[in-house]
């Protein structure tokens, strides 16, 4: 039996052309990775993390897993779309080889077998089973379209804007399923078989549709279904539907350990094209929820990006707070690919603009513990006044890096895209911490923390945020605080939460100290301050109102005591209520028993 | 008899009280405290003339009582109309019309947390420089005579930072009147002025400036400072800039004081909210329009005098608490 008829053209052509832009795209971004990434791939490849990655690929690429947890019907239609047509691709391919025996059929004959295939005996349990796998991908269908006209009840406040590739894209894939059983259905009305759904629409058209007019409408369904397919194809390389297959390679990639970084390379083209413009990721940005602020979330800052017309006015309003990364199904490193497009638009390092600080230090004390402010903690010197009373309350000899001033910490700048400038600044802290001999770094700001982290080379020197160091000291005894009957409310800085992973250790301190009430927002879905250094696109207004609206849940806990344990958000709360903020540190100095000099005597 | 209700007992609401008294209009002046004068009792001499502030207060209280205008005091107002104020314990008073002269509040220089007020000894306000003057006894907080002040101009104003963007007016002035206040009490001492413009707009203010320089060799340097911290021998150390010369400067200084700026009073929201005044950007009450109706609220019966509507000087407060009364005189006699 031949497998060929004219409408299948245009749906082969389609494999055709997006199989060839797949590969060239691929190939090219595989040929451009880095010596080092190459090397990870192929050490990789003959390990577990091979099996890890197709797990996680069943997980999310056909499950859609993390979706479902940010939102269940939004997860039940990207499932039923993705999954479903696998299953029908999965089950169809069975399907044949049951009528066929093991043979080679050519590929228009598994996707139009119910067209070729009205001369076979029929089988009802595949006619059954194939349109269960229909009616599932339909009702996904019929979701899609539901998100469109009334995203707000399925639990987005708002949907992605999309450009002409996508809208192209997008109406053809509404129709190829509905124009697959209108098909599946006047081919079962002339020649019987299919199950509860085709069957049956195929009995209502053969009662109610004359044969001749039913012969004309089979032959417009199907080339219509493999129209909509061929464009489908076609458009897919350009259009966000390019995620469906570009995930399947960035999880390998990922879980063999490739990772974007502070300068643009091939990775990140498998992130980019990853993303699916779900939108999941503008609800939660505070730009768009208090600002109004519609075009530069994630979403379109990878759109703008992948189209090659990505504004430095688009990448830099960002505060890089991470809640759209929090919540991004494909787990795109959204804050990095940001910082990179960042340094490409702007790093024009200056060479001399930073001589000055060689060979300086204004360092003073000795200690194997160092103490870095940060340039906002000598903003705000309670914070240090605090830290001097528990170093002298624990009896700890410090090393003070920056008290009577220092050099940034580096990150300020690498945020805002002067990376090479700030990998001036990291080389001068480095080689200041070694010429000190500390063995331990203690600061108040999660900024300076997550760069000495993350970027800073410091074998030898443990890191530690002062929430971290203080909780320690309590544990082993060496501090002892007065509790008493206060209750207070904390704010998680996000270079410290989401940034850093630590939300327990401020808290356990507070509890040592009062009660402690969690604002509505709190951990990793915690709100920013707004005022933060990586946004320099926004102004003080702007900071502002975002500050009121987060002050706003903080009081709303009843907390007579607002806490938090980041220099910047204490700056940038305290200019969105008339309750004053604290740092972590004065509050556990005005607690320290026997020290009634600093915070209590306010 | 028509009555009018004055909100405030400070210098404009004093003046205006006079003034309507004058016309033959009965007022009653309600004010928070336990005697008249506002901020004015906490200053010591006023610019640019070196006037005492006693002399100024002492004649105009002289004046209210002289004439038996009635003042109600320690009375905090809840909310108020056109015909009606009602007071925090619940009283109520009747009136036709009232004159808001509640003036303004001192920003708060704990809020400049980098400047360490409240957390280093030798960082002063402005308000604690005329305080200190009043009581005769200016020095170092370990009782030490200063041998290098600063001054730092524009804090909490004209400073997006902390929600404060207008220009509170008199600093400029203040701090020179200040700085001479200094030199004459520390003929050694090197007094620095920090300012980003210096706004001399008043009658004698300029040649104020010129002397400062010429006669006092006060320095004034163009660039804010960005922070100050202890240094180990007890003293401050200032970072700044000097914009002129475009060069990072730091310095260690005796006395730090800060020209605090006026900011709206918080209750201008509430009045705002509960008697449908208007309130501008910066917070102040705003008037019906800046020419015509400048005493006068968008309200009818409800005026304005004084600092309530924007900074003013001492002058300025007085030609206000004036114009006001006439405006009401006017309403009223209508």
């Amino acid at each position: 039996m031949s497998f060929f008829a004219p409408f299948c053209i245009p749906f082969l052509a389609g494999v055709v052309v997006m199989f060839v832009l797949l590969l060239g795209k691929w190939g090219t971004w595989f040929w451009h990775l880095p010596a080092a990434d190459k090397q990870l791939i192929l050490r990789g490849i003959p390990t577990k993390y091979t099996w890890r990655a197709v797990k996680e690929i069943v997980n999310e690429s056909l499950l859609h897993r993390r979706i479902f947890r940010v939102n269940p019907v939004l997860g039940y239609m990207h499932m039923s779309l993705a999954f479903g047509w696998f299953l029908l691709i999965v089950t169809g391919w069975i399907e044949t080889m049951a009528h066929m025996g093991v043979r080679w059929v050519p590929l228009q004959g598994h996707v139009f077998f119910r067209y070729f295939s009205t001369g076979l005996e029929h089988k009802p349990v595949f006619d059954f089973v194939m349109d269960l796998l229909l009616l599932f991908v339909l009702s996904g269908v019929a979701l899609a379209w539901g998100k469109r006209f009334a995203s707000r009840r399925m639990g987005m406040r708002r949907t992605t804007k999309h450009v002409l590739g996508d809208r192209i894209a997008l109406s053809v894939l509404w129709f190829i399923f509905p124009m697959r059983l209108l098909a599946e259905s006047t081919t079962c009305a002339l020649y019987g078989g299919g199950s509860f759904l085709t069957g049956g629409l195929g009995d209502w058209l053969a009662d109610h549709v004359g044969t001749l007019a039913l012969m004309n409408l089979e032959g417009v369904a199907w080339w219509g279904y493999s129209s909509c397919l061929g464009i489908f194809f076609i458009a897919l390389p350009f259009s966000r539907y390019m995620h469906i297959l570009t995930e399947i390679p960035l999880i390998f990639l990922r879980h063999y350990q490739l990772r974007s970084g502070e300068k643009e390379k091939s990775f990140d083209h498998f992130q980019v094209e990853a993303c699916s413009r779900c939108g999941i990721c503008i609800d939660p940005c505070q730009l768009q929820s208090v600002l109004k602020i519609n075009n530069v979330q994630s979403v379109y800052f990878l759109r703008d990006r992948r189209y090659d017309r990505l504004q430095l006015d688009v990448a830099d309003n960002c505060l890089m707070c991470g809640r759209c990364a929090e919540r991004c199904p494909v787990n795109i490193d959204l804050n990095t690919l940001r910082l990179n497009s960042r340094d490409t638009l702007r790093n024009v390092p200056d060479e001399r603009r930073y001589d000055y600080f060689r060979g300086i230090d204004r360092s003073s004390g000795n200690g194997k513990v160092g103490y870095f402010a940060g340039c906002m903690t000598l903003l705000t010197p309670r914070t240090m006044s605090s830290m001097a009373s528990i170093f002298e309350a624990a009896g700890e000899e410090v090393w003070w890096a920056d008290r009577e001033g220092g050099v940034c910490c580096g990150r300020p700048l690498k945020l805002a895209g002067e990376t090479d400038s700030a990998r001036r600044m990291m080389r001068y802290n480095t080689e200041l911490f070694y010429k000190h001999g500390i063995t331990t770094l203690v600061t108040s700001c999660p900024i300076c923390l997550r760069v000495f982290r993350e970027d800073y080379a410091l074998e030898g020197i443990e890191i530690l945020h002062h929430s971290e160091y203080i909780l320690r000291l309590l544990q082993v005894g060496r501090l002892k605080l007065q509790s008493n009957t206060r209750r207070y409310t904390y704010h998680d800085p996000c270079e410290l939460g989401r940034g850093s992973g630590i939300y327990d250790q401020p808290r356990a301190v507070i509890e040592a100290i009062g009660e402690l009430l969690e604002p509505a927002h709190t951990r990793e879905d915690a709100l920013c301050c707004g005022s933060s250094v990586a946004n320099t696109a926004i102004d003080d207004v702007g900071q502002t109102a975002i500050a009121r609206s987060v002050a706003k849940e903080l009081d709303a806990t009843g907390a007579e005591t607002i806490v938090t344990a980041c220099p910047l958000c204490k700056k940038a709360l305290s200019r969105g209520t008339q309750t004053t903020i604290y740092d972590l540190s004065e509050i556990v100095a005005g607690a320290i028993v026997g020290n009634h000099s600093t915070t209590q005597k306010k | 008899m028509k009555r009018a209700i004055i909100i405030g007992g400070g210098i404009a609401g004093m003046q205006t009280a006079l003034q309507l008294k004058s016309q033959g209009i009965e007022s009653l002046i309600v004010e928070r405290e336990s005697e008249l004068g506002g901020k004015l009792r906490d200053w010591h001499v006023l610019f640019p003339s070196f006037t005492p502030a006693a002399d100024v207060l002492s004649e105009m209280r002289h004046k209210i009582h002289a004439t038996g205008i009635e003042i109600l005091f320690s009375a905090q107002v809840a909310d108020f109309s056109a015909t009606e104020v009602r007071l925090a314990d619940g009283r109520t008073l009747g009136c036709d019309a009232v004159v808001v002269a509640t003036g303004f509040s001192l920003f708060d220089a704990k809020i400049k947390e980098e400047y360490g007020y409240g957390i280093y000894d030798n960082v002063f306000t402005s308000a604690d420089v005329e305080r200190m003057l009043n009581e005769g006894r200016v020095t170092k907080a370990d009782g030490t005579t200063p041998k290098r002040i600063a001054f730092l101009h524009c804090v909490g104003s004209r400073d997006e930072k902390v929600c404060q963007s207008h220009c509170s007016k008199v600093c400029c002035i203040t701090g020179v009147k200040q700085a001479m206040e200094m030199k004459r009490l520390f003929p050694d001492a090197d007094v620095f002025n920090f300012y980003m413009d210096i706004r001399m707009f008043g009658p004698g203010y300029e040649e104020l400036y010129r002397e400062a320089q010429l006669k006092h060799n006060i320095h004034f340097v163009r660039g804010r400072i960005s922070e100050a911290g202890p240094t180990i021998d007890g003293r401050l150390q200032i970072k700044a800039e000097d914009t002129l010369t475009g060069r990072p400067l730091r310095m260690s200084i005796d006395m730090l004081v800060l020209l605090v700026g006026m900011r709206a009073n918080d209750d201008n929201t509430r009045f705002a909210a509960t008697t449908g005044l208007q309130q501008a950007p910066s917070g102040f009450l705003a008037p019906r329009d800046l020419f015509l109706s400048n005493v006068k609220s968008p309200v009818a019966g409800i005026f304005y005098a004084g600092a309530v509507s924007a900074p003013k000087s001492i002058g300025e407060v007085i030609n206000d608490g004036s114009a006001a009364a006439s405006a009401v005189a006017e309403y009223l006699n209508a």
